[in-house]
């Protein structure tokens, strides 16, 4: 990625609930992104026009949606494309992961994953577009063979707890879960989990509280007010966004829910310790993604707000966006890179999608 | 219309036996001590009737619970699931109270008038708004006052983990609430670190002194400090009550394993051992930024230990004469914000009632299709808190006096929802 300056090219409208979730399907042209009722709409972008000469124009040009996908009936919590780009996955609020050709004509998905006893609120693919995960609000963590649609292996959490993120590494054989309890004062059991798995036989290979927190014990996870109140430390209202660098080496994680500020840590996998913590968004942080070379790392959150800083020394080197104001705003939800890693697309919670196109 | 009061008019005389005067001639609360008020409450007393309050503290959305408003703009993720109640539809975050909806009084009509918490929360314990000049007692001093057992030693308004500062208000500190705390255990002051003999003395010689100064002064605080630690070394025999460890094994599974249904399990143990008042909080109902996860984790456990609440005291006999009031101070907006919460509304929005007095399998009230407005039957403060007290045999008229302003228990203007009630 060469990060230089940036220019806004696009502001797509997404008429009806806000967008959650922003995908781009093999080129930069061509993007996905789905809303809150469920809709999923597809653009193929044209070649933007050319900036005018000293024009202040605080907005970008809008094009309409050349389609719409329709089949989840309840909200879309996440978008990913397969690396060929001819595979959408979807990840909804009704339960299920869609798998769609968003370059066919036929109505509905190609593949319904059903498996899912609640909310599918967690999503990742591998780096090789071969395996998926997918966790779900009654803890449920699913591992996927793309190809197939087959499940390869599934695990369970805590009652009432939920799978808030969840990352595959690029060659699919290690998983990473975060699960969070909202309302936690409720009940006598662990706040919230950080776990790396082996994707392939459902195997726990660190628990990485452990790790963060050596001094909480087991028998103490019960106690939820201490327990909570370190992980609060650590990570505010829970984990929501997660992936793995491109090597493999680092992992990414994001603070969300109405936090303070909310942060990204950059877990060294193998030694399963924050090596950086990097960036943070007012309020909270909604989503991440590393670039294609591992030099970066970009997400959004509850500020409007695009971050780009770098792995190496977490240095902010870019922001897209503008900071809206105000006690509260309205959340970037979801951010995209394109392949060719020189568009950034972010689904704004006001009923837009952002593009912008990098400039080295 | 408001009913007429029976004791709607009170001669000057009675008026002013109702008061106390300070030296200075100060007029000051009497404590709720009219001749009649006392004779009201002896009449109720004998009724027996008991209520449990399940305060959702924050305001709980009426769209996550009760009043579905799916595919409307205002809807929100969640989707209706059908209830034993014919035709009745609830969210898919209560299952167990939807297959008990046949036990409930749901008014989905209500229509309030403070709008933030610290007024919400008092309007909501007490049927009146805040006020510089009076202090209003809670509903469970009220009940206390009205249906409690004087002579018992366990306290008749107790608060589980619950809000509310009003208090016994002007009906003065015997029927303050007794405050436990979010697991249920009893404060420390409760416990005395002496022996029971090293206590037992230390009791006598307060009392010796006490009665000495009682001798000399017949200010009603001196009475009501003398009680106050009567009503503590009292307690003292009743410990037993509070522990419920072990009940706790045998229905954890009923009441759901959380903290509310423990809260809720020793309501009810409360409620058996003879309390005629207690109240059960759950907080976090203030979802002002996601909402939907913030419900989605609260209301389940809400509805297993409210389900489970209501099974075993009916199991147990004692639903017919235990009143269980679920509200919290207001209701959410409909429309959903830049947060993905809800804001704080009360012009529609949902309470239930079910037990004492009150009918069966009835959906009282609605709201037009946005969840924005009554659209029949409105329910106000005053009518809740009239028909509240009429289910537990409470006439809403009767009168206290806050110095000379005649105080009802229900506001003025108030009517008592006749089709309530069983």
């Amino acid at each position: 990625m060469q990060i230089g300056k940036a220019r806004q090219v696009w502001q797509l409208e997404f008429a009806g609930e806000w967008p959650t979730s922003v995908a781009f399907l093999g080129d930069s042209r061509h993007l996905a992104a789905g809303n809150r009722q469920g809709d999923i709409r597809v653009w193929q972008l044209p070649e933007p026009p050319v900036p005018v000469e000293g024009g202040k124009s605080e907005t970008a040009p809008d094009t309409p949606p050349a389609g719409q996908l329709k089949g989840h009936d309840n909200g879309i919590t996440h978008l990913l494309a397969t690396p060929d780009g001819r595979t959408l996955i979807s990840a909804s609020l009704d339960r299920t992961v869609r798998l769609w050709d968003p370059r066919a004509d036929a109505d509905g998905a190609k593949q319904v994953l059903a498996g899912h006893r609640d909310w599918v609120q967690a999503l990742g693919i591998s780096g090789d577009g071969r395996r998926l995960i997918s966790g779900d609000d009654s803890c449920l963590t699913i591992v996927w063979d793309l190809a197939t649609g087959a499940e390869l292996t599934r695990w369970t959490g805590y009652d009432r707890v939920w799978v808030t993120a969840a990352a595959l590494s690029p060659d699919g054989s290690r998983a990473f879960t975060a699960e969070y309890a909202d309302g936690r004062g409720s009940f006598d059991r662990p706040a919230a989990q950080a776990r790396f798995w082996n994707a392939t036989d459902s195997s726990l290979q660190q628990d990485l509280l452990k790790v963060w927190l050596p001094d909480i014990k087991d028998q103490d996870r019960g106690d939820t007010y201490g327990y909570a109140q370190a992980w609060g430390k650590l990570f505010g209202r829970g984990l929501v966004c997660a992936a793995f660098s491109p090597d493999g080496s680092l992992l990414a994680v994001g603070q969300g829910g109405e936090t303070g500020t909310g942060k990204v840590h950059l877990v060294d996998v193998a030694s399963g310790q924050i090596a950086r913590t990097v960036s943070g968004h007012q309020y909270g942080v909604c989503d991440l993604c590393f670039s294609a070379d591992g030099k970066y790392i970009l997400s959004c959150g509850r500020d409007t707000m695009v971050r780009i800083c770098q792995v190496s020394d977490g240095q902010e080197v870019l922001t897209l966006g503008k900071s809206r104001g105000g006690q509260f705003k309205d959340w970037l939800h979801a951010l995209a890179v394109s392949p060719d890693q020189q568009w950034v697309a972010a689904a704004d919670i006001a009923g837009l999608v952002h593009v912008w196109q990098l400039e080295s | 219309m408001s009913q007429l009061p029976e004791m709607a008019h009170h001669s000057r005389r009675t008026m002013l036996k109702g008061l106390l005067a300070t030296a200075g001639g100060t007029a000051v609360m009497n404590w709720g001590g009219l001749f009649r008020s006392a004779a009201a409450a002896d009449q109720v007393q004998r009724q027996g009737k008991r209520c449990i309050l399940i305060w959702l503290n924050g305001g709980c959305s009426q769209f996550e619970t009760f009043d579905m408003k799916v595919g409307r703009p205002t809807g929100g993720p969640f989707r209706e699931i059908g209830t034993n109640l014919p035709g009745t539809k609830i969210c898919e975050l209560m299952p167990r109270i939807a297959e008990r909806m046949d036990k409930l009084t749901v008014i989905r009509s209500m229509h309030t008038s403070q709008i933030d918490h610290p007024g919400g929360i008092y309007l909501m314990h007490t049927g009146y708004a805040p006020a510089a000049n009076v202090r209003f007692p809670e509903i469970g001093a009220i009940v206390a006052r009205y249906s409690g057992r004087p002579e018992s030693d366990l306290p008749n308004f107790i608060k589980i983990s619950s809000q509310g500062d009003a208090g016994s208000g002007f009906l003065g500190p015997r029927y303050q609430p007794f405050q436990l705390d979010q697991d249920g255990k009893l404060p420390p002051f409760s416990s005395s670190q002496l022996s029971a003999q090293a206590e037992g003395l230390r009791h006598e010689l307060r009392d010796f002194l006490e009665a000495g100064f009682a001798a000399r002064s017949a200010a009603e605080p001196a009475r009501m400090h003398r009680e106050a630690y009567e009503q503590a070394r009292r307690l003292q025999h009743v410990r037993d009550v509070f522990q419920i460890d072990q009940q706790w094994e045998r229905y954890r599974e009923q009441y759901g394993d959380s903290k509310l249904g423990r809260r809720c399990l020793l309501a009810r143990c409360l409620i058996e051992a003879g309390v005629s008042f207690v109240e059960v909080g759950q907080s976090g109902y203030d979802t002002h930024a996601d909402n939907f996860s913030g419900h989605k984790a609260l209301v389940p456990c809400m509805d297993q230990a409210w389900a489970g609440l209501l099974d075993d005291l009916e199991e147990r006999g004692l639903l017919r004469d235990t009143l269980v009031v679920w509200m919290g101070e207001i209701g959410r907006t409909p429309n959903i914000n830049n947060r993905s919460g809800r804001d704080h509304y009360v012009r529609c929005w949902s309470t239930a009632l079910a037990g004492a007095g009150i009918k069966r399998g009835l959906v009282y009230g609605s709201t037009d299709e946005d969840g924005r407005d009554v659209r029949d039957s409105p329910v106000t403060e005053a009518d809740f808190f009239a028909t509240v007290y009429s289910a537990l045999g409470i006439n809403p008229a009767i009168e206290n006096y806050s110095g000379v302003r005649p105080i009802p228990l229900a506001p003025f203007g108030h009517r008592v929802v006749a089709d309530l009630l069983a």
